[in-house]
């Protein structure tokens, strides 16, 4: 089976509804951008001195970037399921002989080029917004983003596979969002175990590229493995949930209803 | 081509629900197979079982020699699905979208699929509205979409379930139309899930048909309507009701119905054996009457199938 003409029919399609939805979207990210002007601004007013040093609102900014990526990366996939199965598309999805998982990783794919384009886009703005300009280096930044984000699409799945089940787990992503900032917000540099939640190594990464002028080569080697490690395996848990999930909605015959 | 053996899929919870019970049955290649059965008898149940989309609790499956337990992705290649009409497909894509996505969703790329397309969107009387949004179009516009969209992944079997369900009948006339003719002209093998006998009687060659999770009836259908072939005939006489006619036919034929139409009688009469022809036509003679036509009542599928599902029930 051929796998370049499903990812092109997948792609196309995210292309297509993204542009026939483009107001929501384009609002989704324009209400990010107002609530981060907020949070800057008012951290910038009322924080002191402490908040307002250079260094920890640039860590903001890069804080902020990074759990975007985080929000939209771990409830598109079971966005797109509550939503394919609402509109009775699913099972047709589960009809495609590459396997549902390709399917998926490929609207993750294509959704993600989509969504970061914006978000380097919103990351700009960010910046002029707040004078802070941050050091883009994009071969150290881009590998620490990638796989920080494998293990937040981890989550993804596990949520997604609850979609399969539940269909409506939209209460679960308000309460997620803040868990996700309870990640970054993690001491990574007192605690071990802090080094292991999803996110949190990998903002701490970010922050050291962007804000710190750090290279990959120049990290921790202990770091990176714990990024890539704790990474790794958020993402095979999620996918044996998903997994897990899908073999009871089958059995119930849950996939094509909502 | 399709092969189901035993198939059982029992729905879990406080009170199992058995929605199928043992199905077997098998499609060969090319055969247009009807599916009927009343509401919640288990047809749905069954495709989706076949089609994987269902765990089913027992039995085996197999499409083109490919087990749905062993080779399922395999499996998956040979079938295509209209499973709940035009919800079935994306209503913000154009139809031409549409139907080159759920091609390329089977590895067909955009290049390949587009001729094909093509000819199954001028079949359908669709390609002067490709370049529109699938939501801007009539229902049966959108099923025929649908349709085309299962049709377009070239697979050798295609399942539809309820296929015209909402059509008026223009369009579904179009529709089996158009499955008759890729069922003879690509050999493709059709299995059709449907409430409407006319799509049954005019598309399928054969019937199963399912009713409590079982089936009770499978059979082609020129077999099953003979089964309820009665020797009913129909005679239209000159004139209006005549007391010596009423009389003579309650005597001889007493379940026979005399009815006034326009300026003719009706007569029905059901016969027990073929010699009574001759005397039915005695009674009319001597009571004066003018035969201006003669008919033999002609069985239909509906009625065939409301016997066998009700046959279905008392033995169940």
């Amino acid at each position: 089976m051929r796998l370049a003409p499903v990812f092109a029919a997948v792609t196309r399609r995210t292309f297509v509804m993204f542009k026939s939805y483009s107001f929501n979207s384009i609002s989704s990210l324009v209400t990010m951008y107002l609530v981060f002007c907020l949070m800057f601004f008012g951290a910038k007013a009322i924080g002191g001195p402490v908040l307002s040093s250079a260094q920890t609102l640039e860590a903001m900014v890069v804080g902020y970037f990074v759990w975007l990526l985080a929000v939209y990366s771990y409830s598109d996939l079971s966005w797109d399921i509550t939503n394919e199965a609402q509109v009775g598309t699913l099972e047709q999805l589960y009809l495609s002989p590459v396997g549902y998982k390709w399917i998926s990783c490929f609207v993750l794919v294509s959704n993600a080029i989509l969504v970061y384009s914006l978000n380097i886009v919103f990351l700009l703005l960010m910046m002029v917004t707040t004078g802070k300009f941050l050091r883009l280096d994009l071969i150290s930044l881009v590998p620490i983003l990638v796989i920080t984000v494998a293990g937040v699409y981890g989550i993804g799945y596990m949520l997604g596979g609850l979609a399969l089940v539940y269909k409506r787990i939209q209460a679960f992503f308000q309460v997620m969002q803040f868990v996700l900032v309870a990640f970054l917000l993690a001491p990574v540099d007192r605690y071990v175990w802090a080094k292991l939640l999803p996110l949190a190594m990998g903002n701490h990464l970010a922050a050291e590229v962007m804000v710190r002028g750090k290279h990959l080569w120049q990290l921790p080697p202990a770091d990176l493995l714990y990024l890539t490690a704790s990474s790794a395996f958020y993402l095979a848990l999620g996918l044996a949930v998903f997994t897990r999930c899908e073999k009871a909605a089958k059995k119930v015959g849950l996939l094509g209803q909502y | 081509m399709l092969e189901v053996s035993g198939l059982t899929k029992v729905f879990p919870g406080r009170k199992p629900v058995t929605a199928v019970n043992g199905i077997t049955f098998k499609v060969d290649a090319g055969e247009v197979v009807g599916l009927l059965g009343p509401n919640g008898a288990g047809k749905t149940t069954t495709i989706k079982c076949i089609l994987g989309l269902v765990r089913p609790t027992a039995g085996q499956v197999s499409i083109n020699g490919f087990d749905q337990r062993t080779h399922y992705r395999q499996l998956l290649r040979q079938v295509a699905a209209v499973l709940e009409g035009s919800r079935n497909i994306y209503w913000r894509l154009t139809v031409m979208e549409n139907v080159l996505l759920f091609a390329g969703l089977h590895g067909i790329s955009r290049r390949e699929a587009r001729p094909y397309a093509e000819h199954l969107l001028e079949s359908f009387h669709l390609m002067e509205r490709k370049d529109a949004e699938v939501r801007s179009l009539s229902s049966g516009m959108k099923q025929k979409t649908a349709v085309a969209c299962a049709l377009a992944k070239r697979t050798p079997l295609v399942f539809l379930d309820e296929p015209t369900v909402g059509l008026d009948v223009e369009t579904s006339y179009d529709l089996r139309r158009v499955l008759r003719d890729l069922a003879a002209g690509e050999g493709r093998t059709f299995v059709i899930s449907s409430h409407d006998m006319h799509v049954i009687q005019d598309v399928c060659g054969r019937v199963v048909i399912i009713s409590g999770g079982r089936i009770i009836a499978n059979n082609t259908v020129e077999d099953l309507l003979s089964l309820f072939r009665t020797r009913s005939y129909n005679f239209t006489l000159a004139g209006t009701l005549d007391g010596t006619l009423t009389e003579g036919l309650a005597r001889a034929f007493p379940q026979a119905t005399v009815a006034a139409r326009g300026g003719q009688t009706l007569v029905t009469a059901r016969l027990s054996h073929g010699g009574q022809l001759y005397e039915l036509i005695d009674v009319l003679r001597l009571s004066g009457a003018v035969i201006e036509s003669v008919s033999q009542v002609e069985p239909d599928l509906e009625r065939a199938y409301l016997e066998l599902v009700r046959q279905g029930r008392e033995t169940a």
